[in-house]
C-alpha cells in the first residue's frame, strides 16, 4: 500500500490533483482511494488530500495514515501546518518553496535528516497555465521522485484525464508537468 | 430519445457520482430535490445528465426537503420512476414525508448519504439521520462503500416497484468517506443496467383514468391500524425473498454477490464486530490483521438490511460467537445504541447467548482507525476467554476526556 | 361500507372511484346513477340524507332552466339533463340551501321546508310573486 498526503489550501486544486492521480494510477490495474477532510471549508483555508494505491482492493476507510509521500503545495503550509504528522521513517517530502532545498531546511528545522525534495510548484504554474494552480506540477514532481511511471506514459495517461478541456489548457498543464519532472531536486 | 454514455470497465468515482450514475442507467423519470451536503453532487449530476439528454425526465427544484419528498410522493402516485437525496437536516425535515411515501406504498428511491444531526452542526458523517429513519417504514439498504452505493441504487428500484412489494426504499451510504472518496469503480453498461431493470410498471397510478383512484385518504380507528398492519406484515414476509431474487439476478449480471446480512470470516468467529457502512469495510481489515497478529478468532456482520431488519439471517449467523461488539455511529441520547438493542433482541433466542458489548464511535465523522477496530477485537476477546462481559457494557471510542462508558459496570 | 381485513385490500389506502375491474372509458356521457361508483366512492358510502334538517323543494314550472344551482351546489346533488333542472339528489343534499338562495326566479323555484313536508302539500303552499318595491 502507497500512502500520500497533500497540504493545500482550499482552491488550489489537491482534491482534484489527487483524483486525477488516482484516475491516472486506476488505468494501470491498480486500486486506487482519493479523499480529503472537507470541514466547511473557504477558499483559502489549510486542507489535507489524500491518496491510497495498492494492487489488492483497498478496504481500508480510515482517515488515519502513514503516509509515503508527503506533498506540499502550498509555500505556507510548510510552517503553519503538521506536515510531519504521523511520518514514517521514510517518508519522502516533496514542498512547493522559492528556496533551495538547504534554506528550507534552515527555515523549517523539523525537515532536518528527513528526505526532503523542492519544487517550486507556484511559479511553474503562473508560468506555463497563468495561474497559482499548483497541483498538476506537483503531480509530475511526484513521478519523478517516486518512480511511479516514466513521465512520457503518465503524460499519456494525463492528457485523457484533462480531455474535457481546451486544448490551450491542457498543453499548459503537460507543460508544467514536465517542467516540475525536470527541476524538482 | 436519450443519449447512451460509453463507461470505461473501471471508472475513478465518488459514491456520489456513483450514485448519479445509477439514476442515469434506471432512466428516472423525476427527481424532486432540494440539495444538502454531502448528497448534493447526486441530484446535482442528475440534472446535468439530463440537461445533456442522457435522460429523459424532469428536474424538479423545490423550496425544501418536505417538499422535495412531496413531489416525489406526487410523480410516483401519478405512476413515474421517482427519485431524491439528502443527508442529515434535510432528511429529518422529509421525516414527515417519509411515512406518506410508505404509507401510500409508493416505490420511491432515496439516496441518503448519511450525515450527522445538528447541534453541533456538521457536515460529516454519522449514523444519526439513518437511524432517523427505522421506523418510517421504508426498506433500508445500507452500502459500506461507493460500488456498493451503485449497485444498490440500481438495485433499489427492482425491489421497491415490484408489485408484491410497493415500498419506497432507502439506498444509505456515508457521508465524505463514501460520497466523497474516489475508489475504483466497475459500472455495467447503459444497455445492461436498464434491460436489468426494465420499464417502470405503474401500479394502481393516479393518472390512469379509466380507473381513478384517491391517494392519501384519511382513515380514523376504524381502518388505520388493518393499513399498518398489511405494511407490516409485507415488510415481515414480503421483502427479504424479493431482495434475494434481485441480489442474486444482479450477481448475474455484475459478477457481485450480495447478501442481507454480510458475514465476514463468521465459520469459526469467537468475537464479532456488528457494524454498518464503511466501518463494516475497516473492520474487515482489523478482523485480517487481528487474527494473523493475536491469533484472536475475529469475525464481522454487516448489515446490508437495516430494514426489514433479518432477524432470523443474523440469529443464524450469530449462532457460535461468545462475545459481540455493537457499533453504533449514532448518539442513542439515553440509552444503548440502537444496533446493541436490536442484536441483543435476537442472541437471547439463541441458545448461547454472548456477552453484548455496545461502541459508540464516529460521531461527525470522528475516525474510527483500523487500530482502534483491532483494540475492539482484543477487548471481545477478553470477555469471550472469560464466558462472561468484562467491563461496561457501552464505551464511547475515540471522543476526547476522560474515558466515558456506562452501565453494566 | 364492509369492514374487511387487514389481508383484504390493496396495498397504499388506495380507495378507486369505481368498483374494482370496472373500467370506465366514457365517462362523461355517462349518467352518476349508472357509472360503476365502487363502496368506498362518497357516491355510494356518504349518504347524507340523514343529516338534513331542512330540504330544497323543486317547482318546475317557475324554473327558467339557468344552472345556477346546479353550479354552486357543493355536493352536485342537483339533478340536470340537457340542460334541464330534472330534480334534486336527496341521497346526497346536506340541506345547506345554497341552490335556494341563488335561484333568481320570482318566487323562487327552489325553497326550503322542513324535512318531514310532503312534496304536494310543499307546492300547494308556495307563495306568490313578490312585488317589486318601487
Amino acid at each position: 500500500m502507497l500512502e500520500i498526503r497533500w497540504h493545500s489550501r482550499a482552491g488550489q486544486g489537491a482534491v482534484t490533483g489527487a483524483k486525477g492521480l488516482a484516475d491516472v494510477i486506476a488505468t494501470t490495474g491498480k486500486y486506487v482511494q482519493a479523499f480529503a477532510f472537507y470541514g466547511s471549508a473557504k477558499r483559502g483555508a489549510a486542507m489535507t488530500a489524500y491518496n491510497r494505491v495498492d494492487d489488492e482492493d483497498i478496504i481500508n476507510h480510515e482517515k488515519f495514515m502513514n503516509p509515503d509521500f508527503v506533498l506540499v503545495i502550498d509555500p505556507a503550509l510548510t510552517y503553519t501546518d503538521d506536515i510531519t504528522l504521523n511520518e514514517k521513517d521514510d517518508t519522502k517530502y516533496i514542498i512547493t518553496t522559492h528556496l533551495s532545498k538547504d534554506d528550507l531546511i534552515k527555515s523549517q528545522p523539523k525537515l532536518e535528516g528527513k528526505d526532503v525534495y523542492v519544487v517550486d510548484c507556484m511559479r511553474i504554474s503562473q508560468e506555463k497555465i497563468g495561474k497559482a494552480i499548483p497541483n498538476t506540477p506537483m503531480l509530475g514532481a511526484l513521478m519523478k521522485i517516486s518512480g511511479m511511471y516514466d513521465i512520457d506514459f503518465f503524460k499519456e495517461k494525463m492528457l485523457e484525464v484533462l480531455s474535457k478541456f481546451p486544448q490551450k489548457i491542457i498543453d499548459a498543464n503537460m507543460a508544467a508537468i514536465e517542467t516540475a519532472y525536470n527541476e524538482v531536486e | 430519445m436519450t443519449e447512451k454514455m460509453e463507461l470505461k470497465s473501471v471508472e475513478v468515482w465518488d459514491g456520489n457520482l456513483a450514485a448519479a450514475h445509477s439514476l442515469r442507467q434506471a432512466q428516472v423519470d423525476v427527481v424532486s430535490a432540494y440539495p444538502i451536503t454531502p448528497s448534493t453532487p447526486i441530484v446535482e449530476n442528475y440534472a446535468k445528465f439530463l440537461a445533456n439528454g442522457y435522460v429523459e425526465g424532469e428536474y424538479m427544484m423545490v423550496e425544501s426537503e418536505h417538499a422535495a419528498m412531496s413531489g416525489c410522493i406526487g410523480a410516483s402516485a401519478a405512476g413515474g420512476r421517482v427519485a431524491t437525496a439528502t443527508s442529515s437536516q434535510g432528511f429529518a425535515l422529509m421525516v414527515e414525508t417519509l411515512y406518506q411515501a410508505s404509507g401510500m406504498r409508493l416505490p420511491i428511491v432515496l439516496h441518503v448519504v448519511n450525515r450527522a444531526m445538528a447541534a453541533p452542526l456538521n457536515v460529516n458523517g454519522d449514523h444519526s439521520d439513518m437511524y432517523l429513519g427505522r421506523d418510517s417504514g421504508w426498506i433500508q439498504l445500507d452500502s459500506f462503500r461507493q460500488q456498493e452505493a451503485y449497485d444498490l441504487g440500481l438495485m433499489a428500484f427492482k425491489i421497491g416497484e415490484d408489485h408484491g412489494v410497493r415500498l419506497p426504499v432507502m439506498v444509505h451510504q456515508d457521508g465524505f468517506i463514501s460520497s466523497h472518496t474516489a475508489q475504483n469503480i466497475f459500472p455495467l453498461s447503459d444497455e445492461v443496467a436498464y434491460s436489468f431493470l426494465g420499464d417502470h410498471q405503474p401500479f394502481n397510478a393516479m393518472l390512469d383514468f379509466e380507473k381513478p383512484a384517491t391517494y392519501g385518504a384519511q382513515t380514523e380507528e376504524n381502518w388505520h391500524f388493518e393499513h399498518k398492519a398489511q405494511q407490516h406484515h409485507d415488510l415481515m414476509t414480503k421483502v427479504f425473498s424479493k431482495v434475494e431474487e434481485v441480489f442474486a439476478e444482479y450477481e448475474k449480471i455484475s459478477g457481485r454477490k450480495y447478501r442481507i446480512v454480510e458475514d465476514f470470516m463468521m465459520e469459526d468467529a469467537e468475537v464479532a464486530i456488528i457494524a454498518m457502512g464503511t466501518t463494516v469495510n475497516s473492520a474487515r481489515l482489523a478482523a485480517k490483521i487481528i487474527r494473523e497478529k493475536e491469533g484472536i478468532k475475529a469475525g464481522v456482520v454487516g448489515i446490508r438490511l437495516l430494514r426489514p431488519f433479518p432477524f432470523e439471517q443474523i440469529k443464524e449467523v450469530l449462532k457460535d460467537v461468545k462475545a459481540i461488539g455493537t457499533l453504533d455511529r449514532s448518539s442513542p441520547n439515553g440509552t444503548v445504541g440502537m444496533l446493541h438493542n436490536e442484536i441483543s433482541g435476537v442472541v437471547i433466542e439463541n441458545e448461547k447467548v454472548p456477552a453484548m458489548k455496545n461502541y459508540i464511535y464516529g460521531l461527525g465523522g470522528r475516525d474510527i482507525t483500523i487500530q482502534m477496530l483491532q483494540d475492539i477485537f482484543k477487548e471481545l476477546d477478553v470477555s469471550a476467554k472469560a464466558g462472561k462481559r468484562v467491563g461496561p457494557i457501552q464505551k464511547f471510542i475515540n471522543v476526547r476526556g476522560p474515558e466515558l462508558s456506562f452501565l453494566g459496570k | 361500507m364492509e369492514k374487511r381485513g387487514w389481508d383484504d385490500f390493496d396495498p397504499g389506502v388506495i380507495l378507486f372511484s369505481f368498483e374494482k375491474d370496472k373500467k370506465v372509458t366514457d365517462i362523461a356521457t355517462t349518467e352518476p346513477e349508472n357509472r360503476p361508483y365502487s363502496q368506498s366512492n362518497s357516491f355510494s358510502s356518504d349518504q347524507a340524507s340523514g343529516w338534513r334538517v331542512e330540504k330544497p323543494i323543486f317547482k318546475q314550472d317557475l324554473c327558467i332552466d339557468c344552472q345556477f344551482c346546479w353550479i354552486y351546489c357543493p355536493d352536485m346533488s342537483i339533478i340536470s339533463r340537457d340542460k334541464k333542472m330534472v330534480g334534486v339528489d336527496y341521497d346526497h343534499c346536506k340541506g345547506c340551501g345554497i341552490c335556494v338562495e341563488v335561484c333568481p326566479t320570482n318566487p323562487k323555484s327552489l325553497l326550503m321546508f322542513v324535512e318531514a313536508k310532503e312534496e304536494a302539500e310543499a307546492l300547494a303552499e308556495w307563495p306568490e310573486k313578490k312585488k317589486e318595491e318601487k
